[in-house]
């Protein structure tokens, strides 16, 4: 899987789990907390995202990022094949 | 799993396994992994006495009896076990009984909470006082008795759990704004304006012991026409000229609108309860769920709790021991060149960094030396900033600290050089 298909699951669980956020609008140079994500609905974001990508990074290895696009990366580093 | 030790109970929290009555698969694996065993034993060891300064434990670790220094406990004015405390809920045994027996609003309540409620309400200077069996159960009922749908709940990151169960059981908006800083706060503020808001603060912060910057949260709160919560389970009783709480410590007692305390830290027993005006307190009695619908808190422990309450507020020697452990003890760990980070309180971090391997090695041995101090692991805690968490008690002696210092230095100071 490419790294554009990775940004596009972690979009659609943006969109699906924050209020007043256009696609159009999400750019993978910004945190989610740049369209008003508080930490639990980064969990939901993430946690989501991990599931349909069937991906399972610890937490606590996440706590370091800064944005969409190094969640990405992130991702990228633990899908097998 | 291949990296098994880098997950924690942060990552296990969804749960897919066709067998609603089973735990996540990989949640199993996890758990039955010899190294995290190992550090799950640090949980639930039995005390085989009062929670003193020192007292006995039987260790998970060797499932041997020890005796040890108590740093964990919040028994933090050491009236658990006061013989005051205990003669007066052993007489409210014989004269009330076990428990409660009923709701409040029909016949649980006795002429012992009704007593006692008012004595809080007085002590904080508020109108009323609901009492709840819980601390969470107070803090998450009165949350969620006060906010609605289309409200909004502002708080701080680091906030208890059970102002954000509150929060979710309410179906109010949930913004966390970074923890103490006011510019977050105020941003949080200004996307909701207009709405009905509270801001939920704690007077110390539990995992870390810094205070809340109320003066700053209360011009702020002003400004936007917010309301103010603050949960003072680690202040009540200890902070402040008269220990009314680290609002009196600040002068800001007359702006907040609520102010919840535990009974089971300071006070040495358990439940919790909220101080506000007469009015809110009477709604909420209606229609907070954990005060309306639990049976009321048993008559011996409020009986105790009265007790309590009249030997720390007496006098202020209690809290000037406290206040004097606490200088000493510090004094001592900052000399060991420990990092305590912001602790301005009787919470003491002593950080330890990114191991959970050298935490839980570490935990081991200071048990093993007769140091009832528990490690405090991500996610409770950054995962950089994992640590061991000091609860000063007025009843340590000045030998019992500096025992405790020797271990730490031991221990932890020679570990950290490793």
């Amino acid at each position: 899987m490419d790294k554009a298909k990775i940004i596009e699951v972690i979009k659609k669980n943006i969109l699906a789990n924050l209020e007043d956020v256009k696609e159009e609008d999400i750019v993978p140079e910004k945190s989610m907390k740049d369209y008003g994500a508080d930490s639990l609905d980064i969990i939901e974001v993430v946690s989501c995202s991990m599931r349909e990508l069937n991906i399972k990074i610890p937490r606590s290895e996440l706590t370091d990022i800064k944005n969409i696009d190094e969640l990405a990366n992130k991702f990228m580093q633990n899908i097998k094949g | 799993m291949d990296n098994i030790l880098s997950f924690s109970l942060a990552d296990f929290q969804y749960n897919d396994n066709p067998d609603v009555l089973a735990p996540p698969n990989d949640f199993e694996e996890w758990i039955n992994h010899p190294k995290i065993k190992a550090s799950f034993s640090f949980f639930e060891q039995q005390l085989l006495a009062a929670p003193r300064a020192s007292t006995e434990i039987l260790s998970n670790l060797d499932h041997k009896k020890r005796k040890v220094i108590n740093l964990t406990s919040y028994n933090y004015l050491g009236l658990s076990s006061h013989p005051e405390v205990i003669q007066a809920a052993c007489d409210a045994a014989r004269q009330y009984g076990l428990g409660a027996s009923g709701a409040p609003l029909l016949s649980g309540t006795f002429d012992l909470h009704v007593k006692f409620a008012k004595m809080l309400a007085d002590f904080k200077q508020k109108e009323d006082c609901l009492l709840y069996s819980s601390g969470l159960g107070g803090n998450m009922g009165a949350i969620q008795g006060i906010l609605r749908k289309g409200d909004v709940l502002v708080l701080d990151e680091k906030c208890h759990k059970s102002i954000v169960d509150g929060g979710t059981l309410s179906g109010a908006k949930m913004l966390f704004f970074e923890h103490n800083n006011i510019d977050s706060l105020v941003a949080m503020l200004e996307k909701n304006k207009g709405k009905r808001t509270l801001v939920a603060v704690e007077g110390v912060y539990s995992m870390d012991g810094d205070l809340v910057k109320l003066k700053e949260v209360v011009e702020v709160c002003d400004r936007y026409k917010a309301a103010i919560y603050i949960d003072e389970a680690h202040s009540t009783l200890m902070f402040g000229k008269n220990g009314r709480g680290v609002a009196e410590h600040f002068g800001l007692e007359h702006k907040v609108g609520v102010t919840f305390g535990t009974l089971s830290k300071s006070f040495g027993g358990v439940g919790g309860f909220i101080c506000s005006n007469a009015r809110l307190i009477r709604y909420l009695k209606c229609y907070s769920s954990p005060y309306h619908f639990s049976c009321a808190p048993s008559p011996i422990i409020i009986a105790g709790l009265i007790k309590a309450f009249e030997v720390a507020t007496r006098d202020s020697s209690l809290r000037d021991k406290l206040w004097e452990n606490t200088g000493y003890f510090k004094k001592q760990l900052l000399d060991l060149k420990l990092n305590l980070g912001g602790t301005e309180s009787q919470v003491i971090p002593i950080i330890i960094g990114s191991s959970g391997e050298k935490l839980f090695q570490m935990a081991m041995e200071l048990q093993k030396r007769g140091l009832f101090l528990q490690p405090v692991d991500f996610p409770a805690v950054p995962a950089n900033a994992r640590r061991f968490r000091i609860s000063v008690s007025s009843q340590l002696t000045k030998e019992e600290i500096d025992e405790a210092c020797n271990i730490i230095e031991d221990v932890i100071v020679k570990g950290l050089k490793n």
